[in-house]
Order: structure tokens, then C-alpha cells, then sequence
């Protein structure tokens, strides 16, 4: 973490001449031992070449222990300070500070990568407009008791009826055994004074006309089939009854189908 | 010539067969008669005692006819702050320039006459004097020590004229660049502590350091409780005791202001060092973690690990057989050209690393086959791995004591550090007593997801940055 780089430039003459060879014998490495000089081999150490160094201008290096480790406190952990306490005891709270650091940044960038991945790609699926196209709000106040109206809606024809009392009667009085897809009134209706069905034939895909047929529904004109006003199949070839969309009533006065 | 060879060869064969000598047909022909559990409980035991200024006299009997002798000061460059750094190291210049009653020629002259040697040495937590001789000069040879140690001249003018020496010495060894290396990675892994301080100091202290700093030095560290004599050879403990009595009761043991020197710890920094300079035609790299102290109980478990790594050069013969698993990539691919794992402890702390020289195109392979070493020996090291290296290092323990001033060297830092010499046979026994999980779990605590220290001189653009150097200390496949 704390690097030092210094370039011994002018000394590299001597310190290449005498490092060429390898080493042939290891020596073993004591603690930092310096074998001083014995009697017997008194070196003919004198100094001519010292004084030459020692003036030389600045910037060349007498020796490595003149290199200065410089302080570093202002980098340090407030732990590490104090240069007479031992870094064993707080390595482990170190270690696992940054750890989690790293852990959390990593898990929040993970989710980051995602967040931005799936933006760029869902912007490849259906845009707003098409998207506000599947959707349909109808004002139900403009549709009188016993009216059925008809809205053109994902390219179909969607009946929405305001029925009337009696009518909600009878269709919750339908015996479950005569039908030929029998599902409850209560099943087909969030509220029971509107029922809203697309207006799709079950059997070949006519449109059925409201307001006709023997049960006081809809009659398809096709091939006769009678749904009643809960938009069951009561008699004639369809096999299932009109099909109910989603829908949901954000107030009393509208719906919203789809 | 070959023929002549042969038909020599097989009439002695023949002769041997005849004369059916036992010796020489015996199996045990070349094996030596001691076995090796045996040489270690029959060592001459190291006798210990101090004199009542707290001087330490331990001594071991050999039965040569020479004898080495010393004295081992617990004092170094650690010892030292930034203004005397290097004192130490100067004083033992001046050790053999003349004491208060013999001139440097009149020394000189006792010594050789004698036909001794007398040697010093200083590293960072010790200090020695000490003398080889015939084992009958024994007297003498306490005596001079005496003098050298405690009545040093310390003239002016051979402090002056030591200054040049000293700065010549500096230049020296900026040649020896495993030694720079070493001494750099010191200073980086231990900056801001005296640790980090090189045992010679810098220039600007051989310049400017004076006489009484010197005499400061002497007077502050070299105290009775500090000083260990020790001698190995054909001596007696009684008469060493004797001759200690005699010339080293003057030893001071007592401090000035009470002001005794006490060692803090030193803080180890995870942190590097690059002296770049591509005209170097080989790198010098060492990477260290902070390792056990001297007297720590993971000595042993983490000298069995460096044995596994182990050392290397480029002449060995090995080639793709040798044991170490380092040795032989090295060796097969060309890494380096030559390697040790070492460890070098003090008092309380220590450096566990691994020093190489490469040329400037295989730093990055090296550097990451020699951490790869580092965790193995965290993870996977195994049993076969684990008692390889126990007898080698068995082996080199026992090999390093060959001679009077190798056992004389052992026995005063032994002394120093751990206040007795610990045997052959202990040191046995502990090597013995290490397993490969200890060997796992000791290297783990020291190595394993650890900031190392790096020291790097020479063409060292290759050497990785020291992030990936760090991210190297762990497996993420652990």
C-alpha cells in the first residue's frame, strides 16, 4: 500500500560490477548480522574515493541506510499510530472493516449493473402509448339502467350493461345444474350492476346482439346462441360463456377494463 | 586403464572375501558407531551461573584443544534512535583500535602471538566480542576481552580516522545487495520503529557521531545483566567462572537515573519498498510477513515450514527431483536464480519471509509460485511434505554446531534470548512433537490473508502491484 520508489542513477557502475556473479553459496541469513572486522584480516581500507562521493552534488545516494521510509501517519489508520503498540491486536477489526466496506459496495453495485442492465433492455418492450392503447375508461354514468353499450377495445367489441334489479335476481337465481358452463353470477361481476363482457361469440367469434335472445341477454345471430344477461351460454352451439376481461373501478363513475 | 582398474579391483575383492574380515564386510562399514538419539542425550551439557552484577558465564565443554570465548551483549541498532544509529556498529570499528593499557601494535601483537583470532559482530538485537584461541590461552584471552569490552581507548584520532573506514564500508556493502535488500525490507516492514534502523547507520551519523557519543552508548547499554560470557571447547566452567570474577565484577549494573532501556514493541507495516534500476542485471526481491519472536512457541512449527519451502540455487543438481516443491518449479521453469525462506525473530516480534534473485522476465512467475508455497503450507501441506522437512531441519540444526565458535555463538544468543541454551535434544523434541495441522494452523495465523512487507532492488518493473501482491495472500477457493 505505501510504495517508495527511488532510482540509484550514478551508482549503478558499482553496484554492477560486483553482483554479476550468482551467488554460488547461500549465506544463511542471520538477523540483520554484520560480521565486523577480526585482527587477522585488517583491511587496507583507506579513503581515497570517500571524499570524491561525499561532495558529489546532490541527488546521489551515499548509501541505502540514507534512504528515509518517509511518515506516513497522515495515511494511517488511527490505530497504527503509535509506532510502539504491535498491528497483530487490531488486524482483525482492520480486515473486517474493510472487508464489509468492499462487501457492501460490491453488493450495491451488483444491484446498480442490474438496475441500469434492465432499463436499457425494457426499453425494448412495449412503449406507453401502446401500452395506454390496451387500456379503456368508461364513464359509467352515461350508461342508463337496463343499456347495453358496446366500445371498440383491443380490436374487440366490449359490452358494458347497467342492469337492472330484477334482472341481478334472476341471474343469481340460475340453477348451477342447467348450465352448460356453469359458473355463479357473483363469479362474473365485481359489482353487480354492471356487467362487462366481451362481445366475442364463443362458438365461431359473431357478435352477439344485446337486448335479444330467450333469457334476456344476447343473441348471436349466427348460429344461434342465447346467452342471458350475466352472459352465460344458456342455449345453442357455444360451448363457454362470454368471456369477462379485468377490469376495476377506480370510483363509483368510471371502470377501467384491461 | 580401465582393464588394469577392473582386474586391481576384483584381486582385492577376491582378498577381502578370503581374509572374511568382519569390519570390513559388515553392513555397518561407513555408518557411524553413535547412533543419532544417542549423540544428542550424550551432548556435554551447557553449565550456567552469574556473578553478582547479574553477568551471565555459560559455557560448554567439548574437550578440544582450542576453545572459542566471548562476550554476548544484548544490545544492537534496535537499541538506538535516529541521532545514534550507527553507534554501535562504529564501537565495534573501534573495538580492536587500543584499549587503556595496550596500544592498538601492542594488541595487535598479544593476539597474534597467541596465533587467535578476535572477531566482533553487531546486528539488531546483539552484540558480540569474541576470540578463538588454543584452550590453554584461555586466561589471556578473557583478559583482553575484558579490556576490549570495558576500557576501550576511544581516541580522537582513531575515531577520525574510523569515520573514513566506516563510510567505506557503506559503499561496500551497497554491492552486497542481498544485504541492501534485506536491511530495505527492514525498514519498510518496521518504519517508524527502531527496528526499521540498519545496524550501519546512516552516512550522516558516521560523519557526525563523536566520542561522547560513543562513550553514552557504552554507558547505557553495556550493563552486567546484558552481558553473557560464553565459551565453547576445551574449557571449564570453574575456571571460566574464576576468570570472570576477575576481570568483569567491574561491570556496571546499574543504569543512570534509573533509566533502563526498556523495548517497546515495534508495529509492523504492510508496505513496500522498490529501488528500480534496470541497469542491475539480476532483481533482489524479499517478501516478508510479521513472524513469531524468538522465545514464541510457533518458532519451531514455523522453522519446520521454511524447511519445507526450503532454499535453492541455480548450481544445485537437483534439478526436477528436489524435495521442495518451489525448488523444482524453480528449477524447471527457469525462476530464478536461487531462493531461501527465512525468519529472522527478535525479542518479540519477527519476519517470516521468502528472499529470491530473478532476472528482470521471471519476477511476476516467482513471485507467484512463492506465495502459491505460502498457501500451500496454510492449506494442503502434508504428511510426507511435514517429515521431510522435520529431518531436514533436524539435520541442519545439528549440522550448524560444527565447530567451537558455532557452539560458543549458539550458547550466548541462546543465553540472551531465551535466559538458558536450549539442548539438541529439546529442539529435537519439539521438531518431533509438530504435526501438519500445526504446521496448517501456525502458518495460517501468521501468513494467511496477512499485509506483507516487499522490498524489491534492481529490474524490478515486472514485480506485480502490491495489491495483487496482497490478494495473493489468500485463496479464494477456501
Amino acid at each position: 500500500m505505501l510504495s517508495l520508489a527511488a532510482r540509484s542513477g550514478a551508482l549503478s557502475p558499482y553496484l554492477q560490477a560486483t553482483n554479476v556473479a550468482v551467488n554460488g553459496s547461500l549465506k544463511a541469513l542471520l538477523p540483520g548480522a554484520v560480521k565486523g572486522d577480526s585482527l587477522l584480516k585488517s583491511s587496507s581500507k583507506t579513503a581515497p574515493a570517500i571524499s570524491a562521493c561525499v561532495s558529489a552534488p546532490g541527488g546521489i545516494r551515499m548509501a541505502h541506510t540514507d534512504i528515509k521510509v518517509p511518515d506516513f501517519s497522515d495515511y494511517r489508520r488511527p490505530e497504527l499510530l503509535d509506532p510502539k503498540k504491535s498491528s497483530q491486536e487490531s488486524s482483525e477489526s482492520r480486515k473486517t472493516f474493510s472487508y464489509l466496506v468492499t462487501g457492501a459496495t460490491a453488493v450495491v453495485g451488483v444491484y446498480t449493473a442490474k438496475t441500469v442492465a434492465t432499463q436499457f433492455i425494457s426499453s425494448m418492450s412495449a412503449s406507453a402509448d401502446v401500452l395506454a392503447m390496451s387500456k379503456i375508461e368508461v364513464k359509467l354514468g352515461e350508461i342508463p339502467e337496463g343499456k347495453n353499450m358496446t366500445f371498440k377495445w383491443r380490436g374487440k367489441p366490449l359490452f358494458i350493461r347497467h342492469r337492472t334489479e330484477k334482472e341481478i335476481a334472476t341471474e343469481e337465481a340460475v340453477d348451477m345444474a342447467m348450465l352448460r358452463d356453469p359458473q355463479h353470477d357473483k363469479d362474473r361481476v365485481a359489482n353487480p350492476k354492471w356487467i362487462i363482457v366481451i362481445g366475442v361469440c364463443t362458438h365461431l367469434g359473431c357478435v352477439p346482439i344485446a337486448n335479444a335472445g330467450d333469457y334476456g341477454g344476447y343473441y348471436c345471430p349466427c348460429h344461434g346462441s342465447h346467452y342471458d344477461a350475466s352472459g352465460r351460454i344458456r342455449k345453442g352451439p357455444a360451448p363457454l360463456n362470454l368471456e369477462v376481461p379485468y377490469y376495476e373501478f377506480p370510483d363509483d363513475d368510471t371502470v377501467v377494463v384491461g | 586403464m580401465a582393464a588394469s582398474v577392473c582386474r586391481v579391483g576384483s584381486t582385492v575383492g577376491r582378498a577381502l572375501a578370503k581374509a572374511r574380515s568382519p569390519i570390513l564386510l559388515s553392513l555397518r562399514r561407513g555408518q557411524a558407531t553413535v547412533t543419532y538419539a544417542q549423540s544428542l542425550l550424550g551432548a556435554p551439557e551447557t553449565r550456567l551461573t552469574a556473578l553478582d552484577n547479574g553477568l551471565r558465564i555459560a559455557s560448554e565443554e567439548t574437550g578440544h584443544s582450542t576453545c572459542t570465548v566471548g562476550l554476548w551483549i544484548g544490545c544492537g541498532s534496535r537499541y538506538e534512535t535516529e541521532k545514534n544509529n550507527g553507534a554501535g556498529f562504529f564501537l565495534e570499528h573501534m573495538a580492536f583500535k587500543g584499549t587503556k593499557k595496550h596500544t592498538q601494535m601492542a594488541l595487535e601483537q598479544q593476539v597474534e602471538s597467541m596465533g587467535a583470532h578476535l572477531s566482533a559482530y553487531t546486528s539488531r538485537e546483539h552484540t558480540a566480542y569474541y576470540m578463538k584461541t588454543l584452550a590453554k590461552d584461555l586466561p589471556k584471552a578473557v583478559e583482553l576481552l575484558s579490556e576490549v569490552v570495558q576500557s576501550n581507548a576511544l581516541s580522537e584520532a582513531d575515531i577520525e580516522q574510523q569515520r573514513s573506514v566506516v563510510l567505506r564500508e557503506l559503499e561496500e556493502v551497497e554491492g552486497s545487495l542481498q544485504d541492501v535488500c534485506l536491511d530495505l525490507l527492514h525498514a519498510t516492514a518496521f518504519q517508524g520503529t527502531p527496528l526499521g534502523h540498519s545496524v550501519l547507520g546512516p552516512s550522516q551519523n558516521a560523519r557526525t557521531l563523536s566520542r561522547q557519543d560513543l562513550v553514552d552508548f557504552i554507558r547505557s547499554h553495556y550493563k552486567a545483566p546484558r552481558m553473557v560470557l560464553a565459551a565453547a571447547g576445551g574449557v571449564t566452567h570453574e575456571e571460566l567462572v574464576g576468570l570472570a570474577k576477575q576481570h568483569f565484577s567491574g561491570v556496571s549494573f546499574e543504569y543512570e537515573d534509573d533509566a533502563v532501556p526498556v523495548l517497546s514493541p515495534c508495529r509492523f507495516s504492510g508496505s513496500e519498498i522498490r529501488m528500480r534500476d534496470d541497469d542491475m542485471p539480476l532483481a533482489h526481491i524479499a517478501i516478508a510477513v510479521e513472524g513469531a519472536s524468538a522465545a514464541s512457541p510457533d518458532i519451531v512449527p514455523l522453522m519446520v515450514a521454511n524447511s519445507i519451502i526450503g532454499s535453492y540455487d541455480i548450481t544445485f543438481g537437483g534439478g526436477k527431483h528436489l524435495s521442495s516443491r518451489l525448488a523444482r518449479l524453480a528449477s524447471e521453469e527457469s525462476l530464478c536464480h536461487s531462493f531461501q525462506a527465512f525468519h529472522s525473530s527478535y525479542s518479540d516480534t519477527g519476519l517470516l519471509g521468502i528472499y529470491f534473485v530473478t532476472d528482470k522476465h521471471h519476477i511476476d512467475d516467482m513471485m507467484h509460485w512463492s506465495q502459491n508455497a505460502w498457501m500451500n503450507l496454510c492449506t494442503t501441506v502434508t504428511e510426507s511434505d511435514v517429515a521431510r522437512a522435520k529431518n531436514a531441519l533436524k539435520a541442519s540444526l545439528v549440522g550448524q554446531l560444527d565447530g567451537t565458535t558455532p557452539i560458543c555463538d549458539d550458547i550466548g544468543r541462546h543465553v540472551l534470548n531465551y535466559g538458558r541454551r536450549i539442548p539438541l535434544a529439546e529442539w529435537d523434541g519439539r521438531i518431533d512433537a509438530v504435526t501438519p495441522r500445526m504446521v496448517r494452523d501456525v502458518c495460517s495465523k501468521y501468513i494467511y490473508d496477512k499485509c506483507p512487507a516487499v522490498s524489491a532492488v534492481g529490474p524490478v518493473e515486472q514485480l506485480p502491484d502490491y495489491n495483487r501482491m496482497r490478494s495473493a495472500m489468500y485463496w479464494l477457493r477456501f
